[in-house]
């Protein structure tokens, strides 16, 4: 046979014809079918039930049929309508589908009780053409009712408008009338000789501002009324007197005097040294220093000596050792100097 | 000339000066006031105690009054100048056997504040020991004493 490459397994076969009976090759097949079998179930249950809908863009989805090796339309659009998976059915009655599915189920030796679900015979397809035809006269229809109801909303909204610009343009002795009417179309419930009282004075306002006007008195006369604020002996906003938060307070602790605010001097002080400590570098020498720590009579200071290796503290345990068996020297010994033992003798701590 | 400096006479005086002397240098001059060596020493410390003020602190100890800490320092020589600073011990390589502490005068004031600032700036950067800026041959010599050799 020679190199051929197979598709299902994507892949280049130098073994011949057996490579189709192989279990690889199976096994990928079975996933495949299974795939797209899935997507012939969903369009067969339209078959009886075509579903009709507006156009969406994810109605020109394509599918790719593995048989005939092909991209296809999945649904049947024209831009504004589209029918679900009629693409698919429509393909999948083609004459030319049938033989390719033929063709590949023998090719990939796939089960053959499968291949008849991916075909679509005459008499299923006459049916779902009827159907979809029953299915689109039904949509158009419920369209039309839709943009009925749409149009009837415009026109009264419009007949609203005309109206109270109507009312609004009529000369006086009209107002009082119009005004009623003008209330009724705006929805509120409140008494009209305020309006007449308003609208007297202005005879031949603009029509939006009448309407705006018409409005705005009405709420004036919901609120509680809490009296007259009599601020004439000690003055309010307006007149600039002093306001109350920067009053002196009369109800002082008459013991309390002069309260001061802020730190200490010496805690002032305290915080410019700090501030200073803050500047030198981090890492010097001892940065990390308590200097107020209190140490017990016998401290000693952190000396590095002479003949030391290892750290310097540790010439300092070296020392209080020697202190402490030189004078246990002493004690028995009792004159002359205490000899010192040798120090080690290793080069200086560097 | 000594009288200037302060002195210190007990170990809790020294103990106080090295705990509290904070962010400066401190010198600890070991030695007797009536040595001749020492009262060279003392007249130079003095001299530029004001002068280096900001960067040290300088102190005067006798070395007969505080036995403890003549042991510790090992003191030998007098004049000997021991350095802190924070409370931490600054060696010094002078190119003399002993890092730990001057032994002897130093010729001229400018030594002494070239080594104050060098020790100042060294603690500064964390350095527990410094470069002498000294020319070596105006440092002192002696013999160290090597025990039970």
């Amino acid at each position: 046979m020679g190199a051929f490459y197979c598709s299902i397994c994507r892949k280049t076969d130098f073994s011949g014809k057996g490579h189709i009976y192989g279990k690889s090759h199976q096994s990928k097949l079975k996933v495949i079918l299974v795939k797209f079998m899935e997507k012939v179930k969903e369009a067969k249950r339209t078959i009886k039930n075509p579903q009709v809908e507006k156009y969406s863009p994810d109605h020109d989805e394509k599918f790719w049929c593995y048989c005939c090796a092909l991209e296809v339309q999945k649904h049947v659009t024209d831009s504004n309508i589209s029918v679900l998976y009629g693409g698919l059915l429509e393909h999948m009655s083609t004459p030319e589908h049938r033989t390719n599915t033929h063709k590949f189920w023998w090719d990939n030796k796939a089960d053959p009780k499968l291949r008849d679900k991916f075909i679509i015979t005459e008499e299923e397809t006459e049916r779902f053409k009827s159907e979809v035809s029953k299915a689109l006269e039904q949509f158009e229809e419920k369209e039309d009712v839709f943009i009925k109801q749409q149009a009837a909303v415009i026109r009264s909204q419009e007949q609203l408008r005309l109206e109270v610009l109507q009312s609004l343009s009529e000369p006086d002795p009209d107002l009082v009338h119009p005004a009623e009417v003008d209330q009724h179309s705006s929805q509120h419930t409140a008494s009209s000789h305020s309006h007449s009282y308003e609208m007297e004075p202005q005879p031949g306002p603009s029509h939006e501002d009448f309407a705006s006007h018409s409005q705005w008195n009405e709420p004036g006369f919901n609120l509680t009324f809490i009296g007259y604020q009599d601020s004439s002996s000690s003055g309010n906003v307006h007149t600039g007197a002093v306001p109350p938060w920067l009053l002196e307070e009369p109800d002082e602790a008459p013991g309390s005097g002069r309260q001061e605010m802020g730190p200490s001097l010496q805690g002032f002080l305290k915080h410019k040294e700090q501030e200073k400590l803050k500047k030198l570098p981090a890492n010097r020498v001892g940065a990390n220093f308590d200097h107020s720590s209190h140490t017990d009579a016998n401290w000693l200071p952190s000396f590095g000596r002479v003949w030391n290796s290892g750290r310097r503290w540790q010439s300092r345990h070296q020392f209080r050792e020697e202190e402490t068996k030189s004078r246990g020297k002493r004690k028995w010994e009792g004159d002359g100097k205490a000899t010192k033992k040798p120090k080690d003798l290793s080069n200086g701590e560097l | 000339m000594s009288l200037f400096l302060p002195k210190l006479s007990c170990k809790k005086d020294i103990d106080d000066a090295i705990k509290s002397v904070a962010e400066k240098v401190l010198v600890l001059r070991f030695g007797r006031d009536e040595d001749s060596v020492c009262l060279q020493l003392d007249e130079i410390l003095s001299k530029t105690a004001h002068d280096l003020s900001n960067m040290a602190s300088i102190y005067l100890v006798d070395v007969d009054t505080v036995p403890v800490y003549t042991r510790y320092f090992d003191i030998s020589f007098i004049p000997s100048t021991v350095f802190f600073f924070n409370g931490q011990h600054m060696k010094v390589d002078y190119g003399s056997p002993d890092h730990t502490k001057f032994v002897g005068s130093f010729k001229t004031k400018q030594d002494f504040m070239d080594l104050i600032e060098v020790i100042y700036r060294g603690a500064m950067r964390g350095k527990l020991i410094v470069q002498s800026p000294i020319d070596p041959r105006n440092i002192p010599k002696y013999d160290l004493l090597y025990h039970d050799i």
